[in-house]
């Protein structure tokens, strides 16, 4: 596919909105987040519905991801005591394991931008757009 | 199947199953050992029944190897194999040899067996995964030489391909490694060093390149996605496998008496090792997402895609969890370990060679694509029994090991071994009830293979078509 091609149905935008979201969960937590809100607030407005789709799941995802990976840990952690044996098992699996399927949502959602689809979080997504190729 | 030479491939894959079964049964029989002690002792000790679990894995896992090796090559090489009869006449060797050294585990004491194969002349025996008896080893490189000389001669008179060429250098890779089994220097350092050029660059290095071509070669024929697309993609795979996992071995090194710099180069590498994996699951997936036809092989398909999934969290995340040398210092060789072992070898290799028997099975039985719908329903519910199983396994593990490293190794307050034991028979439990539910998606899986067989085959449904 052509870069031109791409800019108008909006695929490149997918796909750096999916890789942000990555960006974000495995190398830099807070910049991809950034980054990606700063993507988001350019071109929500006039993108098309795939690059629409692909910006609202990873925005809405990433937010999730912040308050299931940070805030209810925080509270485990305040809760349960920082140095309760049962404390760190709960949090180690339940880090690892939410941790785990956001990435594989975002992995999957990066393969349906590289395939042009759009492709609703589970749980946590929000509707596609009307236009959607799925 | 469009060669007959395929058909040799047909007797590794049911040897392949089978011993499978006794795997898990030898896993079980542990499992149900590390809360009631004295369970089957003295008939089969705990480390008999350890070394029979582990070797049995390594064991079937060649068979799969070997098999789809066979059925993937004169596809790929557009030819016969170079010698059908060598492939079936040294699937009875290796068959015979593995037989009878899980007899000689079972109804001969370990130092006695030793004596018996003459372990004296050359001694290799004792170490963890190579436990086989010297001539035992050396029967592994005859056959492992005739395969390779099969294999390879068949690739390279033929058309060669991305696909076949990677398989090929994959398996070479585990025959030429192997030889490191007989090195056995009296130095406990240099033996361990050496010790992971055998176990540490099969399975995070040259399996993987199996692993990588397998796939490539299923998702190929299951998806009708260019060629030319899905080998980019296998190129990158395994350039980033092998500059990962090579230097990679440096995590086995922290604290074997290596010199300090393998933390860095241990921990930075194998902090990278996760990307291919990665890479897998997004290859996977797009394949499908792009895929030109369905194929009537669901199963297949489900299968390849779990490989992907499952390998990226049990070889990717869980490795991660444990590979970075500050928190290897606390975690090692705990119960993490064995999550992290369980998982990735569940889904990087186990599925693998289910997914590509899946894949072939059929044709070897005659059909033309798939099995029948009755089969494949059959078939994906033992997919989820044993994946959902063997994620409960691997997340009552990793419980177990949080608070064994917690209890024994970083409280202030620091409890025996056997004290901290006690304290996580509950995560033992669990676990073994969820190793009952695997066992019980395996017999689902083998009962796949004879319910349906008279029905007729499952064809693809037409995306947007009624039913």
């Amino acid at each position: 596919m052509s870069s031109s091609a791409k800019a108008s149905d909006g695929s490149g935008t997918a796909i750096a909105a999916e890789s942000l979201y990555l960006v974000n969960l495995l190398l830099a937590p807070g910049l991809g987040f950034l980054i990606l809100l700063a993507v988001w607030w350019r071109q929500h407005r006039r993108a098309p519905p795939l690059a629409a789709a692909h910006l609202a799941q990873t925005l809405s995802g990433s937010v999730w991801a912040g308050v299931l990976l940070v805030v209810v840990n925080a509270f485990i952690v305040l809760l349960g005591g920082y140095h309760g044996a049962h404390v760190w098992v709960i949090v180690i699996l339940y880090f690892t394991f939410c941790h785990s399927m956001l990435v594989l949502f975002g992995a999957y959602g990066l393969s349906k931008a590289m395939a042009g689809q759009c492709w609703r979080y589970p749980l946590i997504g929000r509707p596609l757009p009307a236009g959607c190729p799925k | 199947m469009q060669y007959k030479s395929q058909a040799v491939a047909k007797p590794y894959f049911i040897a392949a199953i089978g011993l499978f079964v006794g795997q898990i049964l030898f896993g079980l029989i542990i499992g149900m050992q590390y809360v009631v002690g004295d369970f089957l002792f003295p008939e089969i000790p705990f480390n008999v029944a350890r070394m029979v679990h582990t070797n049995l894995l390594i064991v079937w896992l060649l068979f799969g190897f070997m098999g789809a090796a066979y059925y993937l090559v004169p596809e790929e090489s557009e030819r016969e194999l170079v010698s059908p009869g060598l492939a079936i006449l040294m699937f009875w060797v290796f068959l015979i040899a593995g037989a009878l050294t899980v007899l000689g585990y079972l109804l001969v004491p370990y130092s006695g067996l030793a004596e018996m194969t003459g372990n004296s002349v050359l001694p290799t025996m004792g170490r963890e995964f190579l436990e086989q008896p010297t001539i035992t080893k050396a029967g592994i490189v005859v056959v492992a030489l005739a395969f390779l000389y099969n294999v390879g001669l068949t690739i390279l008179k033929g058309r060669k391909t991305v696909v076949s060429l990677v398989l090929l250098i994959g398996l070479a890779g585990l025959a030429v490694l192997f030889l490191f089994s007989f090195y056995n220097p009296d130095n406990l350092a240099k033996d361990k060093f050496y010790w992971w050029w055998v176990v540490h660059l099969w399975v995070e290095g040259v399996w993987e390149l199996i692993l990588g071509s397998i796939l490539a070669f299923v998702l190929i024929k299951t998806t009708g996605v260019d060629r030319e697309v899905i080998e980019k993609w296998l190129y990158v795979i395994i350039a980033m496998t092998l500059i990962t996992g090579i230097i990679g071995t440096g995590h086995h090194y922290y604290w074997i008496g290596t010199p300090d710099y393998w933390q860095w180069w241990g921990s930075i590498f194998s902090a990278l090792e996760p990307i291919p994996f990665f890479m897998m699951t997004v290859f996977a997936f797009n394949m499908v997402n792009r895929r030109r036809r369905n194929h009537p092989n669901k199963a297949a398909v489900l299968w390849a895609l779990g490989t992907a999934v499952m390998a990226f969290l049990g070889a990717g995340v869980w490795g991660f969890l444990h590979t970075l040398a500050p928190v290897n210092y606390y975690t090692h060789g705990s119960q993490i370990t064995a999550a992290h072992g369980h998982m990735a070898f569940y889904g990087a290799y186990v599925m693998i060679v289910l997914t590509m028997i899946s894949y072939a099975m059929p044709m070897l039985r005659g059909r033309s694509a798939a099995n029948s719908e009755a089969s494949q329903v059959l078939e994906m519910w033992s997919f989820w029994l044993m994946t959902v199983s063997m994620v409960f396994i691997t997340l009552f593990l990793t419980g177990a090991g949080i608070l064994q490293t917690y209890l024994q190794r970083y409280s202030s307050d620091p409890l025996p071994f056997m004290v901290v034991q006690e304290k996580i028979s509950l995560f033992y439990w669990m676990r073994e009830v969820a190793g009952l539910m695997f066992l019980i998606g395996l017999v689902v899986y083998v009962a796949s293979f004879f319910v349906g067989s008279r029905q007729p085959e499952a064809t693809a449904v037409v995306e947007g078509s009624a039913a």
